[in-house]
């Protein structure tokens, strides 16, 4: 316990870190900055301001953002990502309560009752307890990953490398079973991604693979180029041939009355409990933690409400607990990330992008060797949560004004930033050109129902996995039973083939697909 | 995901033993990607003893691609499926096209020329477009990148054509 309080005080004090600033036309005066506070804060507001934009979802947010992080220190750019993180989330629940246009996944649920709760002139106490339910959910998953973090780490430096690579395959059969759709087409979508992550040179032999003596290809597919182009430019193609305009209904009475009643607050206290618990449980587990919590959470609520009918019809629970629950696992999906080094979604691969190019490799070792960094971004995380509820609240009239600006002008704006940022990553123009060739895929991938958020995990942990199954294979001398008899790794094979087992099975795929049916009706 | 109302039924085009095209169009083309994949690593070293060489993953994954590919065409012949998408090219060409410019002008021309040349291109991606709009919006977004990137976060990044710089 003494650990975990000393812990979570260098995080504080990391965050609270101020950093003196001598502008010289104060002629050597100087003034105390909170840097990595502004840093949160700016993150917040940015990451809220583009996941606002209607058809941009949290992934496309975070790779669009990633550049303007490259210039910082590390641990400053970590704690704006996750900043951006969190604000592109609750950014993305605004939209869906104000426009009924969910950005992502993860948000289809809170459209259902939200929306109709805007429609019914209850716009503000939605909002407002979203983002409470989102502030308590966070809170309570930071103090999670502050208990479990140390004694994951310790676990994670017992594990070999065929245990490694058991846990990475229970983690890409986690993302099957979790996510949405057909269960073939996502194990090929993951290892679509493990073919790419191929490309460039060999990590051992230093030979170079599938490169086609392309220079730029020399050193393997950009990860933030890859990512943007899947997600942020074919996402706007998409939205291009839906008409744009078309199916934007935006709720046309201006939103007063922020605050919930106390009737509200009362209804929706279980749902947020509930929903906070579900998602941090869910989190955990690798796959799309935050798109099933939410799914699931408000199932659950709409099972054991006395009216199971009022749902869809503007009930405030079905705005609470699906928001705790997706903001709970959030963060909670931080801790496979933080201890063992393995991403468990698409948005947490994109912090490893992130980490990696800052020098930091992530994996229990940096919770030894830099514990300023980890325990820095844990407590940022709180503040940011903080931030979130104080800042969102007063700019929700802003947010609804940007909701009003026209697709047509967007989109031109969309391309160009994206633009500018993949060429900032290496200043290479053929960067820039694979990203639309990837923008192309992705939307070819939309139109065939091929979900792109498994080919970046899969790409992701390619070189991982490639890498602890040759080590394996070595240290047992070619044996491939070594990932059997380890009793560790044995029974994570064993878990994930009980799982794709169950998920293959029609009974469970029902239910699985119960679950998600919510977003149709 | 799947806008239903955009697929328009191909009945009279494909044949009528392929049940669920979008599956099996899908199928088929990551198999053309996993052999494409497997003809690109042909040249690398397979295995020596038990260890690996640096074909072997690429080469692993390849044929794993492909036989779940060749599973998804299955399933395309198999089950009934959805009918393959419209797709628009007005959008994917001038999106793709501003693209392209923004990556030949950047060098040459500096951030300010390709930023405002890439964003009228785009922009021509959508039938709703209304130039002298349009024209305002990409300044203004010219002069906030310009302003953004190279000071705001100190992104290095040229902003003026290299003639006017000599």
């Amino acid at each position: 316990m003494g650990d975990l309080f000393s812990n979570l005080g260098l995080g504080f004090g990391v965050v609270f870190q101020f950093v003196q600033w001598t502008p010289s036309f104060l002629g050597g005066m100087s003034i105390p900055i909170p840097v990595n506070i502004l840093l949160c804060l700016i993150g917040a507001l940015v990451g809220t301001l583009v996941g606002v934009l209607p058809g941009i979802g949290t992934i496309a947010t975070v790779a669009m953002l990633l550049p303007i992080t490259f210039g910082l220190p590390p641990v400053g750019a970590l704690i704006m990502l996750a900043g951006i993180y969190y604000g592109a989330q609750y950014g993305g629940s605004t939209t869906s309560i104000l426009v009924n246009i969910p950005g992502e996944a993860g948000s289809v649920v809170t459209a259902l009752d939200g929306f109709q709760m805007a429609k019914q002139g209850r716009a503000g106490p939605a909002l407002a307890i979203a983002a409470i339910g989102s502030f308590f959910a966070g809170c309570v998953a930071t103090v999670l990953i502050a208990v479990l973090g140390a004694p994951l780490t310790k676990l994670a430096l017992a594990f070999g490398p065929a245990e490694y690579f058991s846990l990475m395959v229970l983690g890409l059969i986690f993302a099957v079973v979790l996510a949405k759709g057909s269960v073939l087409k996502a194990i090929a979508m993951i290892v679509f991604g493990l073919l790419l992550s191929m490309v460039g040179s060999d990590i051992e032999t230093g030979a170079s693979r599938m490169s086609f003596n392309i220079p730029e290809l020399a050193d393997g597919l950009g990860f933030a180029t890859v990512a943007m182009g899947l997600f942020g430019f074919a996402e706007i193609i998409r939205n291009l041939d839906a008409g744009g305009e078309g199916d934007r209904e935006l709720v046309q009475q201006k939103v007063t009355g922020l605050m919930p009643t106390r009737q509200d607050l009362k209804d929706s206290a279980p749902a947020i409990l509930r929903g906070t618990v579900l998602g941090s449980i869910l989190g955990i587990l690798p796959g799309g933690g935050a798109v099933i919590a939410s799914f699931a959470a408000y199932t659950l609520e709409k099972k054991l409400a006395k009216n199971p009918k009022r749902f869809g019809r503007g009930a405030i629970e079905g705005v609470a607990a699906p928001e705790s629950a997706n903001n709970a696992a959030a963060q909670t999906s931080f801790i496979p990330l933080l201890t063992l080094g393995i991403p468990p979604n698409a948005v947490m691969a994109l912090m490893v992008g992130a980490m990696t190019i800052h020098g930091i490799v992530p994996g229990p070792q940096v919770m030894q060797k830099q514990p300023e960094l980890v325990w820095g971004m844990i407590a940022s995380m709180w503040i940011g949560n903080l931030m979130l509820l104080i800042i969102n609240l007063p700019l929700v009239g802003i947010w609804v004004r940007l909701l009003r600006v026209p697709y047509r002008l967007m989109f031109p704006s969309i391309v160009i930033f994206c633009c500018i940022g993949i060429y900032s990553v290496n200043n290479a123009p053929v960067d820039v050109v694979l990203a639309g060739v990837f923008g192309l895929v992705g939307y070819w991938l939309i139109k065939h129902d091929f979900e792109p958020a498994p080919l970046l995990l899969g790409m992701v942990l390619g070189p991982l996995m490639e890498e602890n199954l040759r080590r394996a294979l070595l240290i047992s001398r070619g044996d491939g039973t070594v990932f059997f008899t380890r009793p560790l790794s044995a029974s994570l094979m064993a878990i994930s083939a009980f799982l794709l087992v169950l998920a293959i099975l029609p009974s469970l795929r029902k239910k699985r697909d119960e679950v998600f049916v919510e977003s149709e009706t | 995901m799947t806008d239903t109302q955009h697929s328009v039924a191909h009945k009279s085009i494909l044949p009528a033993w392929i049940r669920g095209p979008q599956d099996f169009f899908g199928g088929i083309a990551l198999m053309l990607i996993a052999l494409f994949a497997l003809w690109a690593s042909s040249d690398l070293q397979g295995m020596q003893g038990f260890s690996f060489g640096a074909g072997t993953a690429p080469r692993m994954f390849g044929y794993l691609l492909l036989a779940l590919g060749a599973g998804i065409t299955a399933v395309g012949v198999f089950t009934e499926g959805p009918h393959l998408q419209v797709y628009a090219w007005r959008g994917p060409l001038f999106v793709m096209l501003a693209i392209v410019v923004f990556a030949l002008c950047i060098r040459p021309m500096g951030m300010i020329f390709s930023a405002m040349a890439s964003f009228m291109v785009a922009a021509i991606g959508s039938h709703e477009t209304q130039w002298k709009e349009t024209f305002i919006v990409g300044v203004c977004l010219t002069a906030f990148c310009a302003l953004l990137f190279p000071y705001a976060l100190g992104l290095p990044l040229q902003m003026l054509p290299t003639f006017l710089i000599r």
